[in-house]
């Protein structure tokens, strides 16, 4: 699910820290954000807006961790909207909804698991491309040069 | 391109993989959901039954028990309802009016009975009312109106004797929404046509009822809190139209003339 592949150039050590942060950043605000799967997205996408213009290191971490974000936000909204449903309306706790749950659990649990991994070996300067996010990175983010 | 669309189908199948091994797990039962929400209704059930038992006066008159009862039980037999599951109270009150409270608990005004021109009448209303209970429609209903934490605290003995006086006031004045209503009709079609009785009758109460000039007017509950009465006519003759016309009465008519002769008492 997570390769470790050589980036085209060795990133120094400021470029490494601010491609770490920018997974960190989606750390911070899944907790922040819990309620409101949104929230993160939020984060991830200012922090990515910010770097825009930053080194391809930079970039190009920063457009993995928001694309990585964008999939879970579809999966936790639709969870959020299913729970407000039950609690407000005369939608009732069924099996499917708790699978729904454990599933979206799982795999934000997964999420955040690669998440820090990746934030540390970024911040050693180890490029890290995730299982698709990474071959999508590839194709969004180009090198300058 | 093409590694990305695969990489991408296989996430997403991935996760909808997950989501359906998942589903095969009866969950409602592991977290024993269902037992809560049985016990809360349970509780609820007598709650509000006892705010009736209270206020109104049963009818313990055997003859009349008896015959609702045969009606009831000949409605469950057909459709295999759980008799058990049904506890039927006559109350006696002018009022038209016939309801359903939590835990299957069946309220049926003395009023509706004397007001029924036929059995086939009645048995649609109450054929209605149960069809509530099966659906699940007045747990939903109060869900929806007072909230599940009210609910729960009324259980517990936290709620208050005016808080469930006034919800059990709801639910014997109050009708549930559109849908929930209609779903309703329908499935008393259903149970009617399946226990060979007439559904006609039950939509030509409903005209009759809807009818401003009818002498009850005034104690005309179950219409009054059921709107669009012509419309809910209509559309049980439209669906009772193919229905098989092998009819039969469930009691006799003796048995009818007579339960209708002892609630004029």
């Amino acid at each position: 699910m997570i390769q470790i592949k050589k980036f085209r150039y060795e990133p120094g050590e400021h470029e490494a820290e601010t491609a770490s942060s920018s997974y960190l950043m989606s750390l911070i605000a899944i907790i922040v954000g819990l309620p409101l799967p949104i929230v993160n997205l939020i984060a991830t996408l200012i922090f990515y807006l910010g770097n825009r213009k930053s080194t391809y290191f930079v970039r190009w971490h920063c457009t993995q961790a928001l694309l990585s974000q964008l999939s879970m936000l579809f999966i936790n909204s639709y969870g959020f909207w299913w729970t407000v449903s039950i609690i407000f309306t005369d939608e009732t706790i069924t099996s499917n909804y708790i699978a729904y749950i454990i599933a979206a659990i799982i795999f934000n649990l997964t999420e955040f698991i690669s998440t820090i991994y990746t934030a540390i070996q970024t911040r050693k300067g180890i490029h890290v491309e995730w299982w698709f996010y990474g071959t999508l990175t590839n194709i969004i983010c180009k090198s300058k040069s | 391109m093409k590694k990305i669309i695969i990489q991408g189908a296989i996430t997403i199948l991935l996760f909808f993989g997950t989501w359906f091994a998942l589903t095969q797990i009866d969950w409602v039962e592991v977290f024993k959901v269902q037992k809560v929400t049985d016990k809360t209704e349970q509780k609820l059930g007598e709650l509000f039954w006892g705010v009736f038992k209270k206020t109104e006066k049963e009818n313990k008159n055997i003859h009349a028990v008896n015959s609702i009862d045969s009606i009831v039980t000949h409605i469950c037999r057909s459709n295999k309802i759980d008799r058990e599951t049904i506890k039927v109270h006559v109350l006696n009150k002018d009022e038209i009016n016939a309801f359903a409270l939590p835990n299957g608990h069946l309220i049926i005004y003395s009023g509706l009975i004397h007001n029924s021109d036929n059995q086939e009448e009645l048995t649609g209303v109450i054929c209605h009312e149960i069809a509530h209970i099966e659906l699940n429609h007045v747990m939903k209903k109060l869900i929806k109106e007072i909230g599940l934490s009210v609910l729960i605290s009324m259980t517990t003995g936290n709620g208050g004797a005016e808080i469930i006086k006034e919800t059990a006031k709801m639910l014997s004045s109050s009708a549930f929404d559109r849908n929930l209503e209609k779903e309703a009709d329908i499935k008393a079609v259903d149970y009617l046509t399946t226990a060979k009785v007439n559904p006609e009758p039950f939509a030509n109460f409903l005209y009759k009822l809807s009818d401003k000039e009818h002498e009850a007017t005034k104690f005309l509950t179950w219409i009054s809190t059921h709107p669009d009465s012509k419309e809910r006519a209509e559309y049980i003759i439209e669906y009772s139209k193919d229905k098989l016309t092998d009819y039969k009465p469930i009691l006799t008519n003796e048995t009818w003339e007579k339960l209708k002769e002892e609630l004029k008492d």
